[in-house]
């Protein structure tokens, strides 16, 4: 953990402190802080953008009810982390883990605001995770989108560090085989399978 | 689980270290052996540049078109309903509730401490027995009564309860009983000088004494 993280930890402590003494304010200040990161994460976790911001309102309920119980045995991040899975794994279960197609649904951001370099990141990535499941994807967003060390995903997936090497380890082989083709190369590394 | 690649034990170090690499988290000393790994092995060097490439589109910001104020606006209408305040309230007494049955469990194992520490210091002598237990020896008999055939049971008892006797052992062939004091208070002579003069007795000597 760098200092920038550990200043962040300091902030997002006081915040929660602030919450627990019932500061909507600090709510704010919080939900506005981790809103895109966790709307980033559910994105990649359910990829149903319509109860995204249902899971993300769930989780900030959970946090406001419980900031006085947070011991501080992990960073604010970790807790946060930890209580938005939960919540996408139930919206999973209730909702199902297939992509809607829905008219109504606002125009993804990308068609209008990104860059021609990233909209074509987006789409090679977004037809690698589809191949991905749950799990994994939300492995790789926590260890390369988030920056979540071992020991912090398995806390925020209430598994043993073991599980989620393997999860990582079997995400990535499944992107490796699957990016360069998607890129136009020519997929070399199955040859290279044992 | 197998590994991807048909490489020695370095390029499956350097695997491993990748995504720590990446994001800044890994010992210096780590970081830069990877970077001399990756100076001459072409295949992790492919392998990182994809992973570089991975981390870039992951770190891109969410596409998903939320307004963060709109959702705010929403999670706080929800608090103030009667839900979330009632919630709020059981999370505080529940606080409390639990603080409280630890506290009624504490006090509950001291007494449980304080009794058994008493129970100890009391010597250990139950008043019960329980069927498993050795019944406790009888008293050594000291003195062999013969009562009157005419003597009532009732009249019997009676004699002993207020001589402080009881009976251990007979009647035998010739109708003698066994008799021991039932408190060490109670002395043999004084309790056989009693007996001897009591109507009814028809006999009463100490058990030691040569006949």
């Amino acid at each position: 953990m760098n200092d920038a993280d550990i200043d962040a930890d300091v902030t997002d402590r006081m915040l929660l402190q602030r919450m627990a003494a019932g500061d909507r304010i600090a709510l704010g200040v919080l939900y506005r802080g981790y809103h895109g990161r966790l709307c980033r994460f559910l994105s990649r976790l359910t990829r149903r953008p319509d109860v995204i911001e249902e899971v993300i309102n769930d989780c900030f309920w959970i946090a406001w009810q419980k900031a006085g119980n947070f011991h501080g045995d992990s960073r604010v991040s970790t807790w946060l982390m930890g209580i938005a899975y939960r919540c996408g794994l139930k919206a999973l279960r209730q909702h199902g883990d297939e992509p809607v197609e829905d008219d109504n649904l606002p125009e993804q951001r990308s068609a209008d605001h990104d860059q021609d370099e990233d909209r074509e990141l987006r789409d090679w990535l977004g037809k690698g995770l589809d191949r991905l499941s749950a799990d994994q994807r939300a492995v790789i967003e926590l260890v390369y989108g988030v920056g979540h060390t071992l020991d912090e995903v398995a806390v925020i997936m209430q598994c043993p560090v073991g599980t989620v090497k393997a999860r990582l380890f079997h995400a990535r082989v499944k992107l490796r085989n699957l990016l360069p083709a998607l890129a136009g190369e020519p997929s070399k590394q199955k040859e290279n399978l044992p | 689980m197998t590994f991807p690649l048909d490489s020695g034990r370095d390029c499956v170090r350097a695997w491993d270290l990748m995504p720590w690499v990446l994001q800044d988290s890994a010992p210096q000393e780590q970081a830069q052996w990877l970077q001399d790994h990756l100076a001459h092995c072409a295949s992790c060097r492919a392998e990182y540049a994809q992973q570089s490439r991975l981390r870039q589109a992951m770190s891109l910001p969410s596409d998903i078109p939320l307004d963060a104020n709109i959702g705010l606006g929403r999670l706080l209408a929800r608090l103030d309903t009667p839900e979330a305040r009632d919630w709020r309230l059981r999370a505080r007494s529940g606080n409390w509730l639990t603080r409280a049955l630890v506290a009624a469990v504490l006090i509950q194992a001291l007494a449980i401490g304080a009794l058994g520490a008493k129970l100890w210091s009391a010597g250990g002598v139950s008043l019960y027995r329980t069927l498993s237990q050795e019944p406790a020896p009888a008293a050594a008999a000291t003195i062999r009564v013969v009562p009157d055939a005419a003597m009532t049971l009732a009249d019997w008892n009676a004699l002993l309860h207020r001589l402080q006797l009881q009976v251990v052992g007979g009647p035998n062939d010739v109708g003698a009983y066994a008799v021991a004091p039932t408190s060490p208070a109670s002395t043999t002579l004084q309790a056989l000088q009693q007996l001897r003069a009591t109507r009814g007795i028809r006999l009463a000597e100490p058990v030691n004494s040569a006949p």
